[in-house]
């Protein structure tokens, strides 16, 4: 949609997105627990951390003066971009405003809670942001950034696809890990981890010929291999996220 | 001009050292200019199993440190006379070993040889990796045991990427699986894993499956690589590994339990 009418060539045309993003929700201001976590977090998934954007969420701070300055350099420090802050109070939005971030008012009225997502979630845990530009928007464009790997993916290898689905053709093997922001498809035997909708993706899906998963992960929500009921393993199945829950259904 | 094959598993105790022997004898004896190196720094036992231990006065260690060359610390099979060992060092680490160094003496064995293969020291670590890191083949050993399987997996994983081969995307290094200790009857019994799960999730193409054997222990403690013994299974396993080595097509044995016959079943004599 075009907002500007005369003829001369256009330089940028306003598009409205739902992009998906992350929401860093801070239980704590301080920047030196928030680098330890990082630093945790940064260690078991990698692929996440690849100049991420993120929105950080105060709204369950009760401090009027936030060191958001040293929280966003921690974030940086760990390839993770803040782009925005929501919630907090006016002097938090100044701030924001002087370290060049935007600013969205705290989201009322939150159906759902975060603590409603198992609380040691494989993935950080990330919903939609808001409407990023004006509310006559276009739909967005699905990011096309998917990812085909053929051959086995070994014990210690991990293949990533931060931006769109990923396709495995071949078996991913037990202590191989497997990661997409969207969803995962795998033409053979997964024996290994398959995190799906890392960056919050609620409906991706993880589809593979032979179940015997060590972990499935869809937007942070996961099954380990004792919790898969048994007459699925070795089955064709595919792995959506309801209500919360992973299903795990056989195909054909 | 050589081809380096490197012997690995990842997992220790499988049986890389006695199938590095085993295999370079079998090369030899089929007319190949082989040499045999011990890249195990620390903990060497190529030369207990090639029966070459009282011989030994220069090792890999002293070539790549300049304190003697090539011709002193090489020392020559007693049985086979175009079979040569080239041992480790007792005394140092793995620390000891250089990626240039190395360079040095396999491009200088290269030269020499038909054959030069690598018996990797267990682990992923230096030490396994600059076995492996100049090798044009790879034979990967593997039990019929989860964790073996496993760890074998990591290396081909490590064999597709810390490779030079892989560095400079030439041809991949050539994988073969090695099966080692196979026992048919616990395999059918259900206690081991059998070949085709094995094979199905290494998914590389299979060179040979030797059978657990007592020749290969009495082998190893005379320090006579069981190649030389042609009446033991393990012994004929190697030798049928050799040749698909070398090319050739050659039907798999001792894979499934054994049809004893009747006097065998009377007297209780089985294989030995």
């Amino acid at each position: 949609m075009s907002l500007s009418t005369d003829r001369a060539p256009q330089a940028f045309t306003f598009k409205g997105g739902m992009l998906p993003m992350t929401v860093m929700e801070l239980v704590s201001g301080d920047p030196e627990q928030i680098r330890a976590q990082l630093a945790s977090k940064l260690s078991q998934s990698p692929a996440f951390f690849q100049h991420t954007p993120v929105v950080l969420s105060v709204e369950k701070l009760d401090e009027p003066h936030l060191a958001l300055e040293r929280i966003c350099a921690v974030c940086r420090g760990h390839k993770l971009l803040p782009v925005a802050v929501r919630g907090g109070g006016d002097p938090v939005r100044q701030s924001a405003w002087a370290l060049g971030l935007g600013w969205f008012p705290p989201q009322e009225n939150r159906g759902r809670s975060l603590e409603s997502v198992p609380p040691v979630a494989a993935e950080p845990v990330a919903e939609p942001a808001e409407t990023v530009a004006d509310s006559a928007a276009e739909k967005a464009e699905p990011a096309h950034a998917s990812k085909v790997y053929r051959g086995t993916v070994r014990s210690g290898q991990q293949v990533s696809a931060p931006e769109g689905d990923l396709v495995i053709i071949g078996a991913v093997n037990a202590g191989a890990e497997i990661l997409a922001a969207g969803s995962v498809h795998i033409y053979g035997a997964l024996r290994g981890r398959a995190l799906a909708g890392i960056h919050g993706d609620r409906n991706a899906s993880i589809y593979c010929k032979e179940l015997h998963a060590e972990l499935l992960s869809v937007a942070g929500t996961y099954k380990r291999l004792d919790d898969i009921d048994n007459r699925l393993l070795g089955a064709n199945v595919e792995v959506v996220l309801e209500h919360d829950q992973l299903c795990i259904a056989r195909l054909g | 001009m050589a081809k380096i094959i490197v012997v690995t598993s990842g997992k220790g105790g499988v049986g890389k050292t006695t199938s590095a022997a085993a295999i370079a004898t079998g090369l030899a004896l089929r007319g190949n200019k082989t040499v045999v190196i011990d890249f195990d720094v620390g903990l060497r036992n190529l030369d207990l199993i090639m029966g070459c231990e009282r011989r030994v006065v220069y090792d890999l260690v002293n070539v790549i440190q300049g304190e003697a060359n090539l011709k002193q610390a090489l020392i020559r099979d007693k049985r086979i006379d175009n079979l040569h060992i080239l041992p480790a060092s007792q005394t140092r680490d793995k620390d000891a070993l250089t990626l240039e160094g190395v360079e040095k003496v396999l491009d200088a064995l290269r030269e020499e040889f038909d054959y030069v293969i690598c018996d990797s020291p267990a682990g992923i670590e230096r030490g396994a990796q600059l076995a492996m890191y100049f090798a044009d083949e790879a034979v990967v050993v593997t039990n019929p045991e989860v964790s073996s399987v496993r760890d074998s997996d990591r290396i081909i994983g490590l064999l597709s990427s810390k490779t030079r081969r892989a560095e400079n995307g030439d041809t991949p290094v050539r994988e073969h699986l090695l099966i080692t200790r196979y026992h048919p009857a616990r395999v059918t019994g259900g206690d081991m894993l059998n070949l085709t799960d094995i094979q199905e999730i290494l998914s590389i193409p299979l060179i040979g499956l030797i059978p657990e054997s007592d020749a290969v222990l009495r082998a190893s403690n005379q320090g006579v690589p069981v190649t030389h013994d042609q009446k033991s299974d393990a012994g004929q396993a190697y030798v049928d590994c050799v040749s698909r080595l070398l090319g050739e097509e050659v039907q798999l044995r001792f894979h499934e339990v054994e049809k004893r016959g009747l006097l065998a079943r009377m007297f209780g004599g089985g294989r030995k």
